[in-house]
């Protein structure tokens, strides 16, 4: 166990440790990055406007996502809940296709889908709804489809494996007791799947704010996105502290998500949603 | 279930593999432009795609990163396994989050850090920071699936092999590793799928000599539109779902995924 302490140090928390050294550096586009400690860089993030108006822009499409993922997460999970066993297991592997297939495949995919000669728009025009393109893809429209794609998995196995610990009895006596299906999954499933919702969207929140893939290739060209602007900091403009500073700011973002989760949860109790978050949090 | 139901379930799998679909069937389009559905059809874009060395030498260049990273963490997965799994200590929790911690740090800030002290260490081996990277983002996947196999093994058969003689190397060797063997094999496929897959943390490793596979189609797609690209991921894809069978009958998908 030693030496693994040893490897995830050396790899991670020396190299985040000079990561964070190198944002309070004094650093300047295209020169390269002098010692010293400053908190100018910081001070530019939280001033600029520019700088504000892309984490805003991140923080609120990365909602978005969120609420697309558990909006159409959750009949999918309660689907699978249902269905027999064998059905749930080619069900699991089409709902986990989207982290086995490469994030540059599925990226191509929907290039294919949403650009101006794509389906959508082929569809769109042959029915007669619009006459010419609708642009859709290079937008934030085309981030948040792509970003809900790739992360629905872990929405619905954390909606899941909440369904899958609601004791059956619980659902008889709802039934027992006179409730219909519609009052059972209302007042009775969703309730009991909130823990679920919770996990998932801790999860998934974190995943979209530190995407870069989804918005690099479905997004408006320049920086649009947190991550894309961390890339143009370091290689378009090479103003490395700065770019190290954005990134300790993505840093402290996704681990403070995580965290509040955590905390949550030690106050509501629910030890063994805790559990399902230390081996689900990816 | 009611009707509403089933139609929207089969709406959201048709979402969810909608992408896959299109590449396939854009692979075997004859025209220069990936489209869906073809209008004729072709195979021609799979040798013009195995031609390129672009994608080749990255193709050969990702498989052996993929290989070399796996492999590097599995020793050490496999000791962190038994002991988290074997022992209680104080302060057992704190080391497991640590061990899996790559899995919070967005990969972009992974890169990026690995970029910075790397290049501070006075080490600029673009193969070497690449391993180190790839290393550190697949071993959480290692640790969580041998820790799972291991919880699941009955000890009592350990235990009679100790009775009857053999000593602690031997039981290890011949009766745990043998017994573990499937979550191995689980851990080191789905590892190597996150390492061959992986582009932000080596988006900032890479350079013009040594790229990967993943980063070649995307700088590929930036100028070009033709199905080559295609034509490459539907090979990828019929990997992917390959695994998925295999990862599924090993272990279960959901284990190795974690959910």
């Amino acid at each position: 166990m030693a030496p693994a302490v040893i490897v995830i140090g050396a790899l991670l928390v020396l190299p985040l440790g000079y990561l964070i050294r190198t944002s309070f550096f004094i650093g300047e586009a295209g020169l390269p990055a002098e010692g010293g400690v400053t908190l100018a860089n910081y001070a530019k993030l939280f001033s600029d406007t520019f700088y504000i108006r892309i984490l805003g822009k991140t923080l609120w499409l990365s909602f978005l996502v969120t609420v697309v993922a558990a909006i159409i997460g959750y009949p999918l999970a309660t689907f699978m809940w249902r269905v027999s066993k064998r059905w749930r297991g080619i069900l699991t592997i089409i709902v986990l296709s989207p982290l086995l297939v490469s994030i540059v495949v599925s990226s191509y995919g929907w290039l294919v889908i949403l650009g101006s000669t794509g389906i959508i728009n082929n569809a769109l025009m042959w029915l007669g709804i619009v006459d010419s393109p609708v642009k859709i893809m290079f937008t934030d429209i085309a981030i948040v489809i792509g970003l809900a794609h790739i992360v629905l998995p872990f929405m619905v196995l954390s909606i899941l494996a909440a369904l899958e610990r609601i004791d059956p009895t619980y659902l008889e006596a709802a039934k027992t007791l006179g409730a219909n299906n519609l009052w059972t999954a209302w007042f009775v499933t969703l309730p009991l799947a909130l823990p679920g919702f919770l996990a998932g969207t801790t999860i998934v929140f974190s995943l979209a704010v530190s995407a870069y893939v989804t918005p690099a290739v479905l997004g408006a060209s320049g920086p649009n996105f947190i991550t894309t602007l961390i890339y143009q900091q370091f290689v378009s403009l090479f103003n490395w502290p700065l770019g190290a500073a954005i990134a300790a700011m993505l840093l402290v973002v996704a681990l403070g998500i995580v965290f509040l989760y955590v905390r949550l949860f030690s106050r509501f109790g629910g030890a063994a949603v805790q559990a399902q978050v230390a081996d689900g949090a990816k | 279930m009611s009707i509403y139901l089933r139609l929207f379930v089969f709406a959201l799998i048709l979402f969810i593999l909608a992408p896959i679909i299109v590449v396939v069937f854009a692979s075997f389009s004859a025209t220069g432009v990936a489209e869906f559905p073809p209008s004729t059809w072709s195979l021609k874009w799979y040798p013009h795609a195995l031609s390129q060395d672009l994608f080749t030498e990255a193709a050969v260049t990702s498989v052996w990163l993929a290989l070399l990273s796996t492999s590097i963490g599995v020793p050490f997965a496999l000791g962190a396994a038994i002991v988290l799994v074997r022992t209680r200590f104080p302060g057992r929790d704190a080391i497991q989050t640590f061990l899996l911690a790559p899995l919070v740090v967005p990969s972009i800030v992974i890169g990026l850090s690995i970029l910075l002290a790397f290049a501070a260490a006075g080490i600029r081996d673009v193969p070497i920071r690449l391993v180190g990277a790839h290393v550190l983002v697949t071993f959480p996947y290692l640790v969580r699936t041998i820790m799972a196999s291991l919880t699941r093994i009955d000890r009592n058969v350990e235990e009679a092999a100790l009775t009857l003689g053999a000593g602690y190397l031997m039981t290890f060797w011949k009766i745990t590793v043998p017994l573990i063997r499937p979550g191995i094999i689980a851990g080191m496929l789905f590892a190597f799928i996150v390492s061959f897959d992986n582009v932000s943390v080596s988006l900032f490793l890479t350079n013009v000599k040594l790229n990967t596979l993943p980063l070649a189609i995307l700088n590929y797609v930036e100028y070009n539109y033709d199905p080559s690209v295609a034509a490459i991921s539907t090979m990828l894809i019929a990997f992917s779902l390959v695994s998925a069978v295999v990862l599924e009958r090993l272990v279960g998908l959901r284990r190795v995924v974690g959910g």
